[in-house]
């Protein structure tokens, strides 16, 4: 994992570094087809004053200061540390709460999106076990009035998965929470790709009477086959690669979807996201990924991570969870609220707290309160400044995004939210928030609050 | 709506003994001293026999008393979740541990939740653990139109928790009974009318409607479980979400006379003056603020204040997991509502004394008043904050274990070390 740490930010590079030719163009496929688009929407340099700010990096400042300049964190520090330059605005945040954008890394949002029917029911390509070809932005429609709601509870940035029918369900994106017409308009510059993984009932309960995995024995014999595949693909196009940059040319090896999206991950540049409830499966995971030399980013819905946490944590692996979800299904009936804080109990043990749901996004605020307390009941004391990163640092972690957000540190980009209050508290809200700076919602500011085509003219909505 | 009489909610004789002598609360912040909702601060408590004997800012002590000093800290009456699957959905998605709903059409109003209730079921611990101490249990409408009838439980496990079986029949319209009436809200509509019709000439003439042979009649079966709520005599639980469905669901009740509680209620607030002006309470979901189909264009966070402000009774219930499994987050939902502009006292009553007067137990169960069920909690902060957790529990006056099955197994596995034996040896 470390070494995927360090590739951040130019993973998509990775694939095609070497192997160019003696034109310099890449003897690999162009890993980026659909490039980002997006630009930041224009800010005003700021000051943002008198607020308690928890840094995302386990610090807190009473009566601190963030400033920003050109759309990233100029300074952040108390505010009587800071010198504010001529001409910024004055952001005056006296007894509110500054804290990153809140990031979700379990998102469905425009795979299934609202309006909720067939006709977009887009999130899982549950037509074959593998299915590692299909991307999630193609599926992602920028019209979601979910994207909207999430804003108004201080969403930032969001990791879009493909769901969990499948062994292999596609690959991920990572967006910036600010509306566009197209998905490329939303694309986090930079974000490396995920790949949706799935363990347990999920396939075989989709496939079992559909040629198979039917078991867990076949759900393993699926991956590891798929990667004894992969392993060969990655070869093929290597060689093909080196007799390139060695002037040889040759034929280009046939282009497969599936492969190609493994074989990436095998190379380090696409991050392994994988829903995986049960404790025991996860650690027969970590083998499979020991056996093909691959590293397993993060399990998602890890309901039974507290029952492995040590394993996790020496793995350096995260467990992105629910606060409280459970019993929805056998493998989530060993749920414990005290999850997420037993997880991060661990020397190095990384929690998210995730969504995975267009409700439950809105107030990932409270769901990381909810587990904060949970933890202190059972006697670990975790402070709001170390909570705050579960869904802030942490998944910025898990995304291969943190050199970019998920902190308030100089350099950043000034991805921000200004609570009412202390957002531990179910009745914080809030009141802006900032996407590289750009201020894209405003609670006291309709103007400032997007309101998506499919809402337009809903004389509902007018009511409302 | 129905009036139950205290001597029904006496049934939980063999679960919650009563205490024997009194236990008095002292140094209370309490909620609900009447129906006004009224806050005592520095407040006492007192229970004996099953039941609030004493309450107020300065109640005599009697003498032999427990005392639980409850620090300022907050008491309330125990929340009260007006819909879900305790006890029919141990999990949700094996089959053979949920019996909430069935895909049998030839049965829907005849069925009754205390047939398919399991009164052992760990939803139960888990849930009192969060300040719960009722719930109503409903089978679900899923593929028919009626769903069957649904009961008042105690968050207690065994055979006595059922408090009040068979009060309320529970129906889909909308998008849902188009659905299962074959693709329109027309179709939904005929087959409800027509099923009404069913019940009540089976109530003027059983062995004639038995008799009869028409087809697409109710079943006998059915016909007889929806006659009560076809002539009012018990509550219609009406699954409807749109301003249009709802208008029509209203004029049906005149029409009829049913006596009515409407059930999701997305756009209700549009015609809140209507519904108040019907007497009709509505059970809402106040965090559902996605327009995720047409009949829930109008979704929003304020929906709840809305109704509360027209003098609508309101009580709160969750969609998602928080329908059965997560139904102890009751709190969460109303801390959201307070946020959203409703009052919070208001949102005090939704969850204790708005449900108990809906389903007709608000004679012994709603308020911390004199002569009620000892059902009372007390909390370590505000109740309804996501950091606040309830410090005791309280049911007919006894006080309740907050132990679970989670809490079991977060106390086996808190220490990962090898240990002398194997995980399954610890913390049996």
């Amino acid at each position: 994992m470390t070494m995927r740490r360090l590739l951040m930010g130019i993973g998509l590079a990775g694939l095609a570094a070497c192997g160019s030719g003696e034109d310099g163009r890449s003897a690999y496929p162009n890993p980026d087809p659909f490039p980002s688009t997006y630009e930041p929407y224009p800010s005003e340099n700021m000051v943002i004053q008198g607020a308690t700010i928890l840094t995302g990096t386990g610090k807190r400042i009473e009566n601190g200061s963030v400033l920003v300049l050109g759309g990233k964190i100029q300074a952040v520090g108390e505010a009587g540390e800071l010198d504010v330059p001529r001409g910024f605005t004055v952001v005056d945040a006296e007894g509110k709460y500054v804290t990153p954008g809140i990031i979700d890394l379990h998102s469905h949002l425009g795979v299934y999106p609202s309006p909720s029917n067939a006709s977009t029911s887009d999130g899982n390509e549950a037509t074959s076990p593998n299915t590692a070809g299909v991307w999630a932005e193609h599926s992602i429609f920028p019209q979601d009035a979910g994207f909207g709601r999430a804003l108004a509870g201080g969403i930032t940035s969001l990791h879009i998965m493909p769901g969990s029918a499948n062994l292999f369900g596609g690959r991920t994106v990572t967006v910036k929470n600010v509306p566009s017409r197209t998905v490329q308009g939303m694309k986090f510059p930079g974000a490396p790709y995920g790949i949706k993984m799935a363990c347990g009932e999920n396939p075989k309960r989709v496939y079992g009477s559909r040629g198979g995995p039917a078991t867990r024995m076949g759900n393993f014999r699926g991956y590891r086959q798929a990667w004894i595949d992969a392993k060969a693909y990655k070869d093929e196009w290597d060689g093909y690669a080196r007799s390139v940059e060695a002037g040889e040319g040759g034929k280009a090896p046939r282009r497969d979807l599936d492969k190609e999206t493994l074989a990436g991950v095998l190379a380090g540049d696409i991050i392994v996201h994988m829903h995986c409830y049960r404790g025991d499966e996860m650690v027969q995971v970590l083998d499979m990924a020991e056996e093909f030399g691959y590293e397993v980013g993060t399990f998602h819905h890890a309901i039974e991570a507290y029952k492995v946490a040590d394993i996790l944590a020496e793995n350096d692996v995260c467990a992105a969870v629910w606060a409280d979800w459970w019993g929805f299904k056998l493998e989530a009936y060993d749920a414990v609220r005290e999850n997420a804080a037993l997880v991060a109990n661990q020397p190095n043990g990384c929690v998210v707290i995730h969504s995975d749901d267009p409700n439950g996004v809105q107030r990932l605020n409270q769901e990381a309160a909810k587990a904060m307390a949970d933890g202190r009941a059972l006697g670990i004391d975790i402070a709001p400044e170390e909570a705050i990163t579960w869904i802030t640092a942490n998944p910025a972690k898990a995304a291969g995004i943190l050199d970019r957000t998920g902190t308030l540190e100089s350099g950043k980009d000034a991805d921000l939210v200004i609570w009412d209050q202390d957002p531990f508290s179910v009745y914080a809200r809030p009141e802006k928030v900032f996407v590289d700076g750009a201020l894209m919602f405003d609670r006291e500011d309709e103007t400032r609050q997007p309101v998506f085509d499919y809402e337009l003219g809903q004389s509902a909505l007018e009511d409302a | 709506m129905l009036k139950r009489t205290l001597i029904a909610s006496l049934l939980l004789t063999g679960t919650a003994l009563a205490q024997e002598g009194p236990l008095v609360i002292t140094n209370a912040e309490l909620h609900m001293t009447s129906e006004d909702g009224d806050v005592i601060e520095n407040g006492q408590l007192v229970m004996r026999g099953g039941r609030i004997v004493a309450v107020g800012a300065n109640v005599s002590q009697p003498s032999g008393a427990t005392v639980i000093d409850a620090g300022g800290m907050p008491v309330t009456p125990g929340f009260f979740v007006p819909m879900s699957g305790i006890g029919l959905t141990e999990i949700g998605a094996v089959q053979e541990a949920n019996d909430a709903s069935t895909d049998n059409e030839a049965l829907s109003a005849a069925l009754d939740a205390r047939d398919g209730y399991n009164e052992d079921t760990s939803v139960i611990d888990v849930t009192r653990a969060g300040g719960i101490t009722r719930a109503y249990v409903t089978p679900d409408a899923g593929g028919t139109l009626f769903g069957g009838c649904g009961m008042v439980i105690a968050m207690e496990r065994g055979p006595g928790s059922i408090m009040e079986g068979c009060i309320g029949q529970v129906a889909t319209l909308g998008e849902g009974a188009a659905r299962s009436a074959g693709g329109s809200r027309q179709a939904g509509i005929a087959m409800f009318r027509r099923a009404l019709e069913d019940a009540l000439l089976y109530d003027e003439d059983p062995e004639a409607y038995a008799r009869s042979d028409h087809h697409n009649r109710l079943s006998v079966e059915d016909a007889r479980g929806l006659a009560p709520a076809a002539t009012g005599e018990q509550l219609l639980l009406v699954d409807v979400n749109g301003a249009s469905d709802i208008r029509r669901v209203l004029s049906m009740k005149d029409e009829y006379e049913l006596d009515l509680v409407i059930v999701g209620g997305a756009e209700a607030y549009r015609l809140a003056e209507d519904v108040a002006d019907a007497d009709v309470p509505v059970i809402i979901n106040p965090i559902a603020n996605l327009p995720s189909n047409f009949e829930r264009m109008g979704s929003t966070m304020e929906a709840a204040s809305r109704l509360a402000d027209a003098d609508v009774t309101v009580a709160f219930y969750d969609t998602g997991t928080g329908y059965t499994h997560n139904a102890r987050l009751l709190p969460q939902l109303a801390g959201n509502a307070v946020a959203s502009g409703m009052d919070h006292a208001e949102a005090m009553r939704a969850v204790t004394l708005g449900p108990a007067t809906i389903f007709g137990v608000e004679d012994a169960l709603g308020t911390l008043e004199r002569g009620k069920l000892g059902d009372v909690v007390i909390w370590d902060g505000d109740p309804f904050e996501v950091t606040s957790r309830p410090l005791h529990v309280f049911i007919e006056g006894e006080e309740k274990s907050l132990e679970n099955r989670q809490s079991k197994l977060a106390e086996r596995y808190k220490d990962l070390g090898r240990g002398d034996r194997p995980f399954q040896y610890r913390n049996r």
